[in-house]
């Protein structure tokens, strides 16, 4: 379940436009602050997909990176109950230099599972991954695809229940898609959430069923996908032509 | 984020969850660590040779330098200095690491949530692994000046957790440091090297008098300093204050910045 509440997150900026923590704040002359995302408010039910739509720097990264307990509320309350899994770019936080063995005994314990449960996790990962020979090389010798093949092999380590996606299926091959999708809908039936930010509705739409349309940092509406995705194509072509 | 009911039970419960917490601290930090060794390092058996030669890289061509070269005076020069460099190593090795460590992990900062409060602590155990490899240091000046071990080195146990925790203070200071001013982290560098030159590393103690031997006390490192000469050089136990002094700054420091950098560390992801 994952309920939120008047969410706002706000970055701070010193006088030359880089953002600063709060600490860094206290200690300069401030420059100035924006919200990145403010009072936004919902509840996500178990066994639902949720589509994030909006265009880029609506505030659907800053929203899945709150989710993840990457970023944390600066204003209103956020609450996420199950284990969560994020893959948050084709990166997936993968280090370049490591191999993908590497890397999926890392972050496996980074996700929250002992060694020895990590390191007996390696085979699996390696046979979901179908990374084959590439698997024992350095993740910088990947393809796009390839890094987020790993990387959700990897994120399905912890057996989510909730799972975050920022745009990283649309860098996936047609297989994997299929692999990913499959995988999305069987955290659905157990009961869990996809929550998948983008711009490829199409697909947005196999692994949702409701969607939330971020506007500016502020929750524009929220629907089920068709609903929303009419909506804010609508509003996005009727932009282009006043724009023009 | 995973939402616990915390199971009745009192204080064994709590004392099974404090442990089971420690451990999954401690896998983290070797998670951490083993990661930033294998990027150092890299694999294959040149990296144990990279491990072994790397402190001679660092400062064993300045020990050559003072020892053979410069043909400095005193008694076993060489020696007085390499129980200086090799724990002000550590302190510079680990504050190094610490200033880079949050750029370093940024795919994993952005990525997933993680006890990021463990990633200067995961600096000071990389370079502990490393740091260990610098002991040959000691051991080959040693050799050179013909000053026999004595059992004095069992209070290595004791001297190398004081150390430890300097740098870590040290390692968590500097982290922040470099969070809050980007700009000045050479700076932040050159104030932590400045401490090796205001200590006696060039110079023992035993040979400094009046008011420059007191200020000189007043420098966390001179105890450590002092410390390792006492268990390499003069075969004898360290007095209390080199140990106690260096340990009572080092918990100040902790106490410190741990708890800031606890908090600062919720907004990494906005500033990378």
């Amino acid at each position: 379940m994952v309920a939120a509440h008047d969410l706002g997150v706000h970055f701070l900026f010193d006088r030359q436009r880089r953002v600063v923590t709060p600490g860094t704040a206290r200690l300069r002359r401030q420059g100035s602050e924006a919200w990145g995302l403010q009072n936004v408010t919902f509840a996500m039910k178990s066994g639902c997909g949720y589509a994030l739509i909006g265009r880029s720097g609506s505030g659907k990264t800053t929203l899945l990176r709150l989710l993840a307990s990457v970023l944390f509320p600066d204003a209103g309350s956020l609450e996420v109950r199950g284990r969560v899994a994020s893959l948050l770019s084709t990166d997936a936080g993968l280090l370049a230099v490591l191999t993908g063995r590497e890397n999926a005994l890392h972050l496996g314990v980074l996700a929250g599972l002992s060694r020895p449960q990590s390191r007996a996790a390696l085979e699996q990962v390696k046979e979901r991954s179908k990374l084959g020979d590439y698997f024992e090389r350095p993740v910088s010798s990947y393809s796009q695809g390839m890094r987020a093949r790993l990387g959700l092999a990897v994120a399905d380590e912890i057996d989510p229940q909730i799972l975050l996606l920022d745009e990283v299926h649309e860098a996936l091959d047609h297989e994997f898609r299929r692999v990913l999708e499959e995988r999305a809908h069987e955290i659905l039936a157990g009961g869990g959430i996809v929550v998948a930010a983008g711009h490829d509705h199409q697909m947005l739409s196999r692994l949702c069923e409701r969607a939330l349309w971020l506007e500016g940092g502020r929750l524009q509406a929220e629907g089920s996908i068709e609903e929303i995705r009419d909506a804010y194509l609508e509003a996005t072509d009727r932009q282009e032509r006043s724009g023009t | 984020m995973e939402t616990e009911i915390a199971p009745r039970g009192g204080k064994t419960a709590s004392v099974g969850k404090a442990r089971s917490h420690a451990r999954a601290s401690v896998d983290v930090l070797l998670a951490l660590s083993q990661s930033d060794l294998r990027l150092r390092y890299g694999r294959g058996p040149g990296r144990i040779l990279r491990w072994l030669f790397e402190p001679f890289a660092l400062v064993g061509i300045y020990l050559v330098l003072v020892t053979v070269v410069l043909g400095r005076g005193g008694h076993a020069a060489g020696l007085n200095l390499a129980t200086s460099v090799v724990p002000f190593q550590l302190v510079m090795l680990s504050v190094t690491n610490a200033m880079n460590s949050i750029d370093a992990r940024k795919p994993i900062i952005l990525n997933m949530s993680f006890r990021r409060t463990l990633i200067p602590l995961s600096s000071v155990c990389t370079e502990c692994a490393s740091f260990i490899s610098s002991f040959f240091l000691i051991f080959f000046m040693m050799a050179i000046y013909q000053v026999a071990p004595t059992p004095s080195l069992l209070w290595l146990a004791v001297v190398l957790p004081v150390n430890l925790a300097v740098a870590a203070g040290f390692a968590y200071g500097m982290a922040l440091f470099a969070v809050w001013f980007r700009e000045l982290w050479s700076f932040g560098l050159s104030f932590v090297r400045m401490l090796f030159f205001i200590g006696p590393g060039l110079v023992p103690l035993s040979q400094t008098q009046g008011t420059a031997n007191a200020l000189l006390k007043l420098n966390p490192l001179t105890g450590i300093f002092e410390a390792y000469r006492d268990v390499f050089y003069y075969g004898r136990a360290p007095a209390a204050w080199e140990l106690l002094y260096p340990l009572g700054f080092a918990v100040v420091l902790l106490g410190i910045f741990v708890p800031i950098y606890h908090r600062e560390q919720r907004q990494f992801a906005k500033i990378i």
